[in-house]
């Protein structure tokens, strides 16, 4: 009510607009209409200022009474002829705003800060200020926002309920039980919001439990060993796995194959059995002569064979039949190889380039034979549960005689629930796993009784959903610190993805963990543990879209040099730049331009590096490459690329996503008529991209998401490097939001790393989105800049941004309900 | 004297089959035979299958030729995208020009979601998706309460996509066709395995299956037990997203106990579970809808959904000799060769389904066929796919003569006609009598009524 009846007083100050101004902006005929598009905040987020427009300066009017000084004339020099009432472009009307820090207010002005940070208002064809008077109006606002935040801090809510998500109960399966399990295996996927998949995990449909129980079963069954019905595994390659050299793990020596880790229920004997790869004519790719073939368990060799094609015919049928073996194995995990041993002779001469990739008889055959598929099949013979790592995890207490089974049931299931649960666990949280203990006790014995107690464990709320509650009798809509327990999940979930261990949970048991030095050390073990690999694979993976890579296969007539040996290079060698970072607490601009990287032969190869052999990765100088740096990585290339062709609309996504923080808007409602619009094809990419910019409802997004896409054109779909594109010389120029324009990848750099606010503060928001599991807010902008500052300071080496959120606001506090 | 015999295949010859070729051809062995005879034409089961195809397709080549009709005309010569449903002619009615308007203003996650909610998403990417409850989830309360699994929801893609999925779109609205809420999707399988276990459980004699599922009830009531417990400690306001899980537990709860009760009155055969993912698309899809064929002829469930690739799927199909990947390809700009090639595409998921609906034929029910007592929809949220049309949707019927469908026939609809007015009709026919559904105007009563001559 408050601000419509402002824009009908304001309504009253009759305002003449420039003619071009109203010209260009459709203007709603219901003045009715008119007020709700004010009232509607949201509609300045979807909105507010993309349109770039075109205005000549005016004084302002309306705008004068409250700002201060350095805001008002700014907002008066360069903002207002646009963002005025009448015109109001991008639905934003400065004039009705006349203060800094009203809460409504500062929604507004955390959108218009976004804008001026990243230089993108006025628009780059206006009359732009100088770098003091943009420093001088951000300061002022930002100072006014900030002081208004610290007085009344807005935490925000995290859901009360947020179940594990998949990664998470792997993680969680692996600190409590000492077990790894495949939990996409057992588990559907989770949906992704705001970028990540431990946003929106509230709900709990039917499936999901029913699945939640079934691997309940699954696992404890499997940790404790008890009788297992024979059963099996399949684990297969993919189909467009290169086999000709070494698989890194594998022996010297040897050739293709897959190394598999596997956890054995029992003592027991199981089978392995081998199927070789087949063409498209049932033949098995690659057996022009004999083959030895290994079966190695923890690398010892426990079964040899030999493959030979067929005598006579051409009949590959049985050729693999013989691929078979029992071999003993204790139970727990162990490594199982199949491979072959290297023959000196598998060179082929071809009549086609020598491709790197081997996994297709037309374009680029196998020269050897190669493994389709390890099944797994047991127990026989089972001699009992063994003496497994789970089970030591488990069994921390062991009955000598009838009358200690209760004592010790208790003593073990206590133990794991206070794991489990996150928490000290009391007389009532055991009642129910020891009413299953007993139940199966009687029937089965006490091995069987601890596992029916552990799959009630495991479908237990308690360690199925993240609980954050209100504390008692507070007020609605107030801030307040969380308990030291939540503190404790919130950060092992955060760094770990996973639970706590004893050491976390102790501090927070003690009531200690909030304190900023206990805080900090926790933090900063918990970072150099080796669980925090997580903030590489599952944080950065989903941030630098990684995930996307497995889902990625290019046109193979354009690129056929690209498998699964490629595509996973690809992914390493980001992650383990991501990890140095991590680990040797680099810079985080260092994401940005490095002079180094991580590389084996295959991915040295795809870039033209030399000197670089075997499959081990290792960290490689790039002084003279022109690589590192994520812009420069063939994961991040790829992925944002089509099967067929580089996309500069996509590359630029992503880089305004992603790297600085400035998304486009989606696009409006009335798609105008592309019905016209056959394209023809064969312009080029970036003709026929301006094509579509020509049209001005597309171009006011497309002349800001495109550019930063065109300086990335010297990397083809695939992440090679490319001077000439269908002999014609490439075209990278490019450009950014803040209206900067140059050409190619090193400049593009330059311009990302000129604003560092903007990278650190877009990976800040990531990090603090992936770490309370909901999207940042603009309420969130005053801590989101605090930790940019306080990073700063130490030049926003990784720990320095992590201790920032860590200790951010958002991630101590939280608003009750 | 009767050739029906309650033999069926041993587990381990099923395991080695798939192990030799993935491909499942022992699935009319696996089920007793004699179990679909327990129903009786007296009471035919109405089953509802949806078929959801992405991206749209080649509308010329989509279309039959022929005269249009009041009420439909007899369906004469087939297009070449539908060519491969020649066999079947007599079993489906193809049905043109009907739209989509609340897939506009999005384009691919809407496609997607309106498919069979023909409901308006919410634009956000966050948790506070609302959609509408789907025309399937809607026939399941009424139809699934009889079956172990109230519905079946599938799909082919094993991917998980991150990152926003379609211009501020949730990817909840691109993944999930089927919605039991605006704001529950439903997720989709698409690993056979898990499908047969969900189906089947883990197998083993029906005496086994009994303890295991006895099991699973006590576990069910010990989460039911801390839920509960958890409830207390919590504020009022949070106490409501609890109560949806405590519907959660009993939904899972009715699904343990009709489980247990047809243990005892209808055994399932002895069955081993399908172990991996067959590697082509195919073989894949194939088995996806040998489980449905599965499903269907066990009265395991009898609403299924099935997503044939995802909207925006970038697969390749060079196995018909398509190399480009689907969604660019959809975009073809008017380009005569994209459009062929497309087309192709289009015309190879129509065979998958087309060889489905022969496996249904070929399953003797009552006095009919399983094809009798089911309607299956296939069809897609995209009209054309170039300009992300949702009008003149490619939409067919199939099966359905036990209820009156007469096949055979091509719709022609003078005005675009909401695909809603479809969903009301086979709701109908579930035995579901709403006054409306999403944005329906009417129902396709044509669909069940003879030909005007």
């Amino acid at each position: 009510m408050r601000r419509a009846r402002q824009v009908n007083e304001s309504r009253s100050h009759a305002r003449i607009c420039a003619p071009e101004c109203r010209g260009r902006v459709s203007v709603a005929s219901n003045p009715v209409n008119r007020v709700r598009q004010n009232f509607d905040v949201r509609t300045f987020v979807l909105w507010g200022f993309f349109a770039a427009g075109i205005c000549a300066s005016q004084t302002v009017r309306g705008a004068e009474a409250k700002l201060p000084a350095p805001v008002q004339s700014f907002v008066g020099d360069h903002c207002i002829t646009c963002h005025d009432h009448d015109t109001k472009k991008g639905d934003l009307d400065l004039s009705i705003i006349k203060s800094l820090d009203g809460s409504h207010d500062a929604e507004v002005w955390e959108k218009v800060v976004r804008k001026l940070r990243a230089r993108q208002m006025p628009p780059p064809d206006k009359k732009r200020p100088d770098e003091a008077s943009y420093n001088a109006a951000l300061t002022t606002i930002e100072t006014a926002l900030d002081t208004a935040a610290a007085k009344h801090p807005n935490p925000g809510r995290t859901d009360t309920l947020r179940r594990l998500n998949r990664t998470e109960y792997q993680n969680a399966i692996r600190d409590l039980l000492a077990l790894d399990v495949d939990a996409a295996a057992l588990l559907p996927k989770d949906e992704a919001g705001h970028g990540f998949d431990n946003v929106t995990v509230g709900n709990l449909s039917p499936t999901l439990l029913d699945r939640y129980i079934t691997a309940a079963q699954k696992i404890s069954r499997l940790a404790v060993g008890t009788t297992h019905r024979v059963g099996g595994d399949t684990i297969r390659p993919r189909p467009d796995l290169t086999q000709e050299e070494r698989v890194e793990g594998l022996p010297l020596g040897t050739r293709g194959g897959v190394l598999i880790t596997y956890t054995f229920p029992q003592d027991a004997e199981y089978e392995i059995q081998i199927r070789l790869t087949r063409d498209r004519n049932e033949e098995v790719e690659g057996l022009r002569e004999p083959h030895e073939m290994e079966v190695l368990l923890d690398r010892e060799s426990v079964k040899q064979f030999t493959v030979s094609p067929p005598k006579g015919d051409r009949n590959f049928e049985k050729v693999d039949a013989h691929l078979k073996a029992r071999v003993a194995v204790t139970a727990g995990p162990h490594q199982l190889g199949v491979t072959f041993v290297k023959n000196p002779s598998s060179l082929l001469e071809t009549k086609r380039a020598p491709y790197a990739a081997h996994f297709n008889m037309h374009r680029h055959p196998r020269l050897g034979p190669a493994v389709y598929q390890v099944s797994i099949n047991g127990p026989y013979s089972p001699q009992g549960p063994g003496d497994s790592p789970s089970r030591r995890a488990i069994f921390v207490a062991k009955p000598t005689k009838p009358d200690e089974e209760e004592k010790c049931a208790k003593q073990i299931l206590s133990t794991l629930m206070r794991k489990a649960y996150r928490r000290p666990v009391n007389n009532a949280d055991l009642a129910k796993p020891m009413e299953f203990f007993r139940k199966a006790r009687t029937t089965d014995g006490f091995d069987a009784g601890i596992e029916s107690a552990l799959a009630a464990i495991l479908v237990s709320p308690n360690f199925l959903f993240r609980v954050e509650r209100d504390p008692e009798r507070i007020a609605p809509n107030t801030a307040y610190r969380i308990s030291d327990l939540e503190l404790a999940s919130r950060l092992s979930f955060f760094l770990w993805s996973s639970i706590p261990d004893d050491e976390l949970l102790t501090a927070a048991e003690r009531g200690e963990l909030h304190k900023p030095k206990v805080l900090e050390k926790q933090t900063r073990r918990m970072l150099a543990d080796s669980r925090a690999k997580s903030l590489v694979n599952n944080f950065g993976d989903q941030w630098l879209y990684l995930r996307n890579l497995d889902a990625f296969s290019p046109d193979l007539r354009l690129f056929p040099d690209f498998d699964d040996n490629l595509r996973q290079a690809f992914r390493t060698e980001t992650e383990l730049f991501f990890e140095s970072i991590v680990r040797e607490d680099r810079s985080v601009l260092d994401l940005l331009k490095a002079d180094y990287t991580f590389l084996n032969e295959r991915l040295a190869k795809h870039y033209g590096i030399p000197h670089v052999y075997g499959s081990q990765f290792r960290r490689v100088s790039t002084a003279e490459s022109g690589r590192g740096g994520l812009l420069r990585q063939g994961s991040v290339l790829t992925v944002t690329s089509y099967a067929n062709r580089t996309s500069p609309v996509i590359r630029g996504k992503w880089i305004l996503e992603n790297m600085i923080g400035t998304p486009p808007p989606p696009p409006p409602g009335n798609v105008p008529a592309l019905k016209d619009n056959t394209i023809s094809a064969t312009l080029s990419v970036r003709e026929r991209l301006a094509e579509h910019r020509a049209n001005a409802t597309c171009a006011s997004c497309h002349n800001m998401i495109d550019p930063p896409g065109f300086a990335l054109e010297n990397f083809d779909a695939i992440g090679r490097w490319r001077n000439m594109e269908e002999g014609q010389p490439v075209d990278a120029t490019g450009g950014l939001p803040d209206g900067s324009k140059f050409v190619g990848v090193a400049a593009l750099e330059v311009g990302l790393r000129k604003r560092p606010e903007l990278f650190v503060g877009t990976l800040t928001e990531k990090l603090l989105t992936f770490a309370l599991g909901r999207g940042v807010e603009s309420s969130d902008a005053p801590a989101v800049r605090k930790i940019i500052h306080d990073a700063q300071a130490n030049d926003f080496r990784f720990s320095s941004v992590m201790l920032g959120v860590v200790n951010s606001t958002p991630f101590t506090m939280r608003k009750s309900l | 004297m009767s050739f029906i015999t309650k033999k069926y295949m041993p587990r381990r010859t099923f395991l080695r089959g798939v192990g030799a070729t993935m491909a499942l051809p022992l699935l009319e062995a696996m089920v007793p035979a004699a179990t679909p005879l327990a129903k009786t034409a007296a009471n035919p089961v109405r089953r509802l299958g949806f078929v959801f195809m992405p991206m749209g397709c080649d509308q010329s080549r989509w279309t039959p030729p022929g005269r249009k009709a009041p009420g439909g005309a007899k369906l004469g010569e087939l297009s070449p995208i539908l060519s491969s449903l020649a066999p079947m002619k007599e079993h489906i009615t193809v049905i043109s020009n009907m739209e989509l308007q609340n897939a506009y203003p999005g384009s691919h996650a809407t496609s997607n979601s309106a498919f069979l909610s023909a409901a308006k998403a919410k634009l956000t990417e966050s948790s506070d998706y609302y959609l509408g409850t789907t025309v399937d989830q809607i026939a399941a309360k009424q139809i699934g309460q009889q079956t172990q699994l109230q519905s079946l929801e599938l799909a082919m893609d094993h991917l998980q996509v991150v990152g926003q999925c379609d211009n501020g779109y949730a990817c909840a609205y691109q993944n999930n066709l089927s919605w039991s809420s605006p704001t529950t999707p439903l997720p989709a399988e698409a690993h056979p395995r898990i499908v047969f276990e969900s189906l089947f459980g883990e197998g083993g004699s029906p005496a086994e299956r009994l303890a295991a599922l006895r099991k699973r009830a006590s576990l069910l009531d010990g989460f039911n037990h801390d839920i509960a417990r958890l409830q207390r400690e919590l504020g009022p306001g949070d106490r409501a997203r609890v109560n949806q899980y405590l519907d959660t537990v009993r939904e899972v709860e009715r699904r343990i106990q009709k489980a247990d009760a047809d243990a005892a009155n209808n055994p399932l055969p002895d069955l081993d579970r399908p172990e991996g993912v067959p590697a082509a698309y195919a073989d894949h899809a194939r088995l996806m809808f040998d489980l449905q064929v599965l499903a269907l002829q066990g009265d395991v469930t009898r609403v299924i959904t099935f997503q044939l690739a995802r909207e925006t799927s970038n697969r390749t199909y060079p196995e018909i000799g398509v190399s480009d990947p689907h969604h660019p390809l959809s975009h073809h700009g008017n380009d005569p060769a994209k459009i062929a090639r497309m087309a192709k595409i289009n015309a190879f998921h129509v065979s998958l389904f087309a060889e489905y609906l022969a496996k249904l034929k070929a399953t003797p029910e009552g006095n009919g066929t399983l094809l009798d007592h089911s309607l299956i929809l296939y069809g897609s949220g995209i009209g054309n796919p170039n300009i992300h049309d949702h009008t003149n949707l490619p939409i067919l019927v199939a099966g359905g003569a036990a209820l009156g469908m007469k096949g055979g026939r091509h719709i022609q609809f003078a005005k675009p006609t909401p695909l809603a007015n479809l969903h009301l009709t086979l709701l109908d026919k579930a035995g579901v009598h709403l006054e409306s559904f999403a944005d329906s105007n009417g129902k396709v009563d044509e669909l069940f009524e003879p030909l005007s001559v």
